[in-house]
C-alpha cells in the first residue's frame, strides 16, 4: 500500500546547554492518503515535535520523513518552504493569523506566495472557502476583530487554500470554547470525508475521537494505537498510556 | 521590587541583540553630544579665554619718544587701578623679505624671562620661545596666514645700515593685543632686546610702548585719562583698547561661530531625537509584554520602574563609552579650530561637562522611556495583550491597494503593508531614518556652503584676485603699469581714509576708483554707490555700531582735517571682510578734491581666468627690491577658513557616520520586532529569499520616504540654524549651498543603506526557527 506519510525511526534531540533532551526516540509510522489520524500523549511526549517534522518545519536528528514522495530530511530550507506551501496546510492552537492583513488576504497568502499569476482564481477559491466555513462576511476584517472560533475557521481556510495533500492541526480546539471547538472539528471531519488527509495533535479525547486512528506517544516513543470513534475509550487509553 | 529587578535583568540579558542595539544608539548619541558640547565649549569666547590665560594687557600705550622719559614709565606703572605692566617695550618698523614678498613689519622686543605673572605673554602656537643671546625671531601667526611663513624658515631683514640679515623663525605666536585696525599696526616679529640692538644699534630710533593690566578691565578710558594727565600733552600718540581687539577677534571668527555653532546646536537636537525615537519605539514594541505584566499584577509604578530601570542601565553602559569616544575624537576637528581662533584646545574632560553629558543622556533616556511606558501602563490590559501598542489600520493604505492592483509580488505588498498597518511604529522608524537623512544633509550642506565661500570669496567681501601696493612709484605710473600688465582684466585703486563722526567715533573708509563694475561686489541691501558722488556703501558692523541703516546720512570729518565735515548718503550694505565690518566704501574722485597731496596706494586686480600668476608677478616685481608688491588672493584667504573646512568636514563626517549607524540600527530594531510574523509566514511557505525581499521592501520604502522628507527638512533646518546664528554674529545672510548631485545620490544611498541595514536582520529572520517562534507563542 502506498502511504502519503512515511516516518521511519525518527529521532529528534534538543541540546539545552550541556543536556541533550530526546523529544522523539525512534518513531515509525505511516498515514494513508485520505486518512485522518490523531496523535495523543501527555505534555512533553513529543506530539508537536512529530507534527513539526512531518510538516517540514523542523529537521530530524535521525531517521526519515517522506510526505507524498518528498524526502523532507534531505531537503534544504527553500525546498522545504516550497514543499510546505504546496503540500501542507497548518492549523495552530493560537491561529497565527497575520494581524495586519485582512481575513481575505490571510487566506489568500499561501496561494499568493506560491503563484501570483492567477489572482482571480485565488480570490474565488478564498471566497469559496470562507463561504464554506461560514466566515465570508468577515472577509474585510482584521483577525483581532474576530472571535477565537472565527479566527480558527479563517486559519483552516488559509490552510486549505492550496489544496494541500496533508492538513496538520496542532491542538486546533485548545484555545476555543466548547461550541466553537465542536464547529471546528465538524469542519475538519467534513473535509476529511471529502478526501482531505488530516493529522491532528490533541489533548482532547473528543477531538481525537473524530479521527479514524489514534496514535499514542509517550517520552518520544509510539506506545500504542487504536481506532477513533469512542472518546471515552480513548480517554481511558490516554490515562493508561500516561 | 525583587520582581522588577529580576525582570530588568531578564530583559537586559535575555535579549542581547536588542540591548546591544539600544546601547549602540546611546553610545552614538553620547559621542555626538560630547562632540557638540566640546565644539560649543571651544568656540565659546575664545578671545576671552586666551586673554585670561595670557594675562593680557587691557591698555597698550604708544609714546612719542621726545616727550617721555624712563621715569615717566615708572610713574605710569604706579598709577592706581593698574595691577601689572609689560615693562617698556621697544619696536622698530622695517621691511622684511618673506619668501619673495616684501612686507612692512614691526620688530618688537619681548622679555626673555616669562612667568605666570608676566603681563601679555605670547601664545606659542608652533615652535618654541626665544632663547637668550640667539639671533632668532618669533613671527606673528598672521604672517603664516598671509604669507605661509613657517617655523624653520628664514626671513631677510633690512638692517639699520641697509644690509640684509637672515633671521631664523623659531616659533609662531599670537599676541592678544595685536590689532591691525585701530592703530593700523603691521604684523609683528618678536626678538630679544639684544637682537634688536644688533640690528638697529641706535636706540633713539626705537619706538616705546607699554601694556597695562587694569584692576577694572572696563576702566580703560579713566586710566588713559590719568596717564595723559601725568604726561606732557600728546606724549601718548596712540593706544589700543583690549575691547576693540576683542571685537575684531570676534568679527574675524564669526564664520567659525556660525558653522561650528550650527553643528553644535544640531548635534544636541539630534542626540535628543535619536535617543527619544529609538527608546520610544522600543518600548512601544513591548506593549504586549506590558499587558501581560499588568495582568500578573505589576502596578503602574512598577511598569515605569521596570522600563526606566532597564534603559538607564543600558545608558550607564553606553553613555560613558560614548563620552570616551567623543573625548578621543574631538581633537581631530577641534584642535585646528582652536589654533585658528588663537586659543588653546580644551578637551571635554572637566567635571561639570562630563556630569552634563552623563546627566543629560540619563535625563533624555528617562523622559524618552517614561512617556511610552506610562502609556503602556495605562493601556487596557486585554487590548495591549491582543494588539500591542496600536491596532492595525482598518483602512488599507492606498499604496498597498495600488501595489496589489499592479500585480507586484506578494513579498513587496507584504513589505508595504507592514509600513501602513502600524503607522505609529512606522512613523517612529521613519523618524529615525529621517533623522539620519537630516544629519547627512546637515553635514553635506555645511561642507557645501563652506566650499561655496571658499570658491567664491566675493561672498566674504573679497571681490578681487590680487592686491598690489606701491611705495615710491607714482599713482599714475602704477596705473599705467597695471593697464599694460599681462592677464589683468580690470583694477581699482583704494585710498584708506581715517574718518570720524561728530560724536568722535573713528573708523576707516575705503575711497575707491577704477573699473568697479568689473568686480562682483555683493550688495546685500540697497545698491552700489554712483561714482563721483557722496554716496557710500557700508559694512554691517558699521551700521550696527552707529545705529544706522541704508538710506541714512552720515556726517564725517575726513583725515583729521579741520574743514567742513562731509555728508555721505548710505545707499547700500556690503560684506566687509575686515575691521569688524566697521568700514565705509566711497567714491575716490568725490573726495579727492578735498584731499590734496594724497593718492591711492593700494590696487585691487581682477585677473583673466587662466592668468599666469608667475608671469604677472615677474612683470610687477621684476626684482626683489621692486617698488610694487603683489599678493594673490589665495594668500589673502585666511587659514581660518581652511581650518574651519577641515573641522566641518571631520565633524560632518562623524555626524554622517553616526546618522548611518542610526539608520542601520533602526532597520535592525524594526526587523527584530517582526520575527513572530516572519515565523508564521514561513509556516505558510515563505522562502528565505522571500523573507529577505519582504524585509528589504519595508526598509527600502521607509528609506525612500525618509530621504524624500529628510532632504528638504534637513535643508530647511540647516538654513534656519545658519540664518539665526549668522544674524546673531553679524555675519549677514548665509548663502546655503547643497550640491544637487549629493541629493540625487542620497536618495538611492538611503534606500541602499536601509536595505543593507535590513539584510543582516532579514537573513536572521529568514533563518529563524519556526518551531522556536511557535513555542514562544
Amino acid at each position: 500500500m502506498n502511504h502519503l506519510v512515511e516516518v521511519a525511526d525518527l529521532t529528534k534531540t534538543y541540546q539545552i546547554g550541556d543536556v541533550a533532551f530526546g523529544a522523539l526516540r525512534g518513531v515509525s509510522m505511516a498515514i494513508a492518503a485520505g486518512d485522518s489520524v490523531a496523535i495523543m500523549g501527555p505534555s512533553g511526549s513529543g506530539k508537536s515535535t512529530l507534527l513539526h517534522l512531518i510538516g517540514g518545519l523542523d529537521r530530524p536528528t535521525g531517521g526519515s520523513v517522506t510526505v507524498d514522495g518528498y524526502r523532507l530530511h534531505m531537503m534544504d530550507e527553500t525546498a522545504l518552504a516550497k514543499f510546505r506551501r504546496a503540500h501542507i496546510g497548518f492549523v495552530f492552537q493560537f491561529f497565527n493569523l497575520v494581524d495586519n492583513l485582512t481575513v481575505l488576504t490571510n487566506v489568500e497568502l499561501p496561494a499568493l506566495l506560491a503563484d501570483r499569476r492567477d489572482k482571480k482564481r485565488i480570490r474565488r477559491r478564498a471566497t469559496d472557502l470562507l463561504e464554506k466555513l461560514g466566515v465570508a462576511d468577515q472577509a474585510g476584517k482584521y483577525p483581532w476583530e474576530l472571535s477565537g472560533g472565527q479566527q480558527q475557521r479563517v486559519a483552516i481556510a488559509r490552510a486549505l487554500i492550496n489544496r494541500p495533500t496533508l492538513l496538520l492541526a496542532d491542538e486546533p480546539t485548545g484555545n476555543l470554547d466548547s461550541a466553537s471547538g465542536h464547529q471546528v472539528l465538524d469542519i475538519l471531519s467534513e473535509f476529511n470525508q471529502q478526501g482531505q488527509t488530516i493529522l491532528i495533535v490533541t489533548h482532547d479525547a473528543v477531538a481525537a475521537a473524530r479521527a479514524r486512528r489514534v496514535l499514542f506517544l509517550r517520552d518520544g516513543r509510539l506506545v500504542g494505537h487504536m481506532p477513533g470513534g469512542d472518546a471515552r475509550r480513548i480517554a481511558q487509553r490516554l490515562t493508561d498510556a500516561g | 521590587m525583587d520582581a522588577v529587578w529580576c525582570k530588568i535583568k531578564a530583559d537586559v540579558t535575555g535579549r542581547p541583540l536588542i540591548s546591544f542595539l539600544i546601547t549602540l544608539t546611546i553610545v552614538a548619541a553620547a559621542t555626538l553630544l560630547t562632540l557638540a558640547l566640546a565644539t560649543l565649549m571651544n568656540i565659546a569666547a575664545p578671545y576671552d579665554r586666551s586673554f585670561q590665560e595670557l594675562n593680557g594687557a587691557h591698555l597698550w600705550l604708544y609714546f612719542d619718544r621726545d616727550k617721555v622719559h624712563a621715569r615717566d614709565i615708572q610713574r605710569i606703572a604706579a598709577l592706581p587701578g593698574i595691577i601689572g605692566d609689560t615693562g617698556l617695550q621697544y619696536d622698530v618698523r622695517s621691511r622684511v623679505l618673506i619668501h619673495d614678498t616684501r612686507v612692512w613689519i614691526s620688530l618688537r622686543t619681548v622679555p626673555m624671562e616669562v612667568g605666570p605673572a608676566t603681563v601679555n605673554r605670547l601664545l606659542i602656537q608652533e615652535g618654541r620661545y626665544l632663547t637668550s643671546h640667539q639671533v632668532e625671531v618669533l613671527a606673528s601667526k598672521d604672517l603664516n596666514d598671509l604669507h605661509h611663513l613657517a617655523v624653520g624658515e628664514t626671513i631677510r631683514i633690512t638692517r639699520w645700515d641697509g644690509k640684509k640679515v637672515d633671521l631664523s623663525v623659531i616659533g609662531l605666536v599670537y599676541n592678544p593685543m595685536w590689532d591691525t585696525y585701530r592703530n593700523t599696526q603691521p604684523p609683528y616679529l618678536y626678538v630679544s632686546e639684544a637682537t634688536l640692538r644688533r640690528l638697529f644699534p641706535d636706540d633713539s630710533t626705537w619706538g616705546w610702548s607699554i601694556g597695562l593690566r587694569l584692576q577694572d578691565p572696563t576702566a580703560v578710558d579713566e586710566v588713559l585719562a590719568r596717564v595723559e594727565a601725568l604726561l606732557r600733552p600728546d606724549a601718548v600718540t596712540a593706544h589700543t583698547d583690549w575691547r576693540d581687539v576683542r571685537e575684531s577677534a570676534i568679527f574675524g571668527a564669526q564664520l567659525n561661530f556660525v558653522f561650528l555653532g550650527a553643528f553644535g546646536f544640531f548635534a544636541i537636537l539630534a542626540t535628543i531625537l535619536v535617543i527619544a525615537s529609538n527608546i520610544g519605539s522600543s518600548v512601544l514594541a513591548q506593549f504586549r509584554q506590558i499587558g501581560i505584566l499588568k495582568a500578573i499584577g505589576f502596578t503602574h509604578r512598577q511598569i515605569l520602574t521596570l522600563y526606566v530601570g532597564q534603559y538607564l542601565i543600558l545608558g550607564l553602559i553606553g553613555a560613558p563609552i560614548g563620552l570616551l569616544l567623543g573625548i578621543v575624537l574631538s581633537p581631530l576637528p577641534l584642535k585646528s579650530v582652536a589654533a585658528s581662533l588663537s586659543t588653546t584646545y580644551h578637551p571635554p574632560v572637566n567635571a561639570p561637562l562630563v556630569g552634563l553629558i552623563l546627566g543629560g543622556i540619563s535625563g533624555i533616556i528617562l523622559l524618552a522611556t517614561l512617556r511610552p511606558a506610562h502609556r503602556g501602563a495605562r493601556a487596557n490590559i486585554v487590548q495591549a495583550m491582543a494588539i500591542g501598542a496600536e491596532a492595525p489600520r482598518s483602512k488599507p493604505f492606498w499604496g498597498v491597494q495600488l501595489a496589489t492592483r499592479l500585480g507586484l509580488p506578494i513579498t513587496f505588498v507584504l513589505g508595504l503593508n507592514d509600513i501602513s498597518a502600524r503607522p505609529l511604529r512606522a512613523f517612529m522608524t521613519g523618524l529615525n531614518l529621517t533623522l539620519g537623512v537630516v544629519g547627512v544633509i546637515f553635514g553635506l550642506t555645511l561642507n557645501g556652503t563652506l566650499k561655496t565661500y571658499e570658491e567664491n570669496p566675493a561672498l566674504l567681501g573679497i571681490v578681487y584676485d590680487a592686491v598690489v601696493t606701491r611705495e615710491a612709484m607714482s599713482h599714475n605710473r602704477t596705473q599705467g603699469l597695471l593697464r599694460r600688465a599681462p592677464d589683468v582684466d580690470a583694477f581699482y585703486s583704494e585710498y584708506l581714509l581715517q574718518v570720524e563722526t561728530l560724536q568722535g567715533q573713528k573708523f576707516q573708509a575705503r575711497a575707491v576708483e577704477g573699473d568697479l563694475e568689473a568686480f562682483p561686489f555683493q550688495i546685500s541691501r540697497g545698491r552700489f554707490f554712483r561714482p563721483n558722488t557722496y554716496e557710500a556703501v557700508a559694512g554691517q558692523g558699521l551700521l550696527d555700531w552707529l545705529g544706522l541703516t541704508v538710506g541714512d546720512e552720515l556726517l564725517l570729518i575726513v583725515d583729521d582735517r579741520e574743514e567742513r565735515p562731509i555728508t555721505w548718503q548710505i545707499v547700500g550694505q556690503y560684506p566687509e571682510p575686515v575691521n569688524a565690518g566697521q568700514m565705509l566704501m566711497v567714491s575716490w574722485p568725490a573726495i579727492a578734491r578735498r584731499l590734496e597731496g594724497v593718492q591711492p596706494r593700494t590696487y585691487f586686480l581682477k585677473l583673466a581666468p587662466d592668468a599666469n600668476i608667475t608671469r604677472l608677478k615677474h612683470y610687477l616685481e621684476p626684482r626683489p627690491e621692486s617698488d610694487l608688491n603683489v599678493i594673490f588672493v589665495e594668500q589673502a584667504l585666511p587659514d581660518a577658513v581652511v581650518y574651519l573646512q577641515v573641522a566641518i568636514f571631520a565633524l560632518g563626517g562623524i555626524l554622517i557616520t553616526i546618522a548611518m549607524v542610526n539608520v542601520f540600527n533602526t532597520s535592525l530594531l524594526a526587523v527584530q520586532e517582526k520575527i513572530r510574523v516572519v515565523g508564521v509566514l514561513k509556516t505558510l511557505g515563505m522562502t528565505p529569499a522571500q523573507v529577505v525581499a519582504m524585509v528589504n521592501t519595508t526598509a527600502g520604502v521607509l528609506g525612500l520616504v525618509a530621504a524624500v522628507v529628510g532632504v528638504p527638512l534637513g535643508l530647511a533646518l540647516t538654513q534656519g540654524i545658519l540664518t539665526v546664528l549668522s544674524r546673531d554674529y553679524g555675519f549677514g545672510r548665509v548663502q546655503v549651498t547643497l550640491n544637487p548631485l549629493y541629493v540625487s545620490l542620497l536618495v538611492p544611498t538611503m534606500i541602499f543603506v536601509s536595505m543593507i541595514g535590513s539584510i543582516i536582520p532579514g537573513r536572521r529572520a529568514a533563518r529563524v526557527s519556526i518551531v522556536q517562534v511557535l513555542r514562544n507563542e
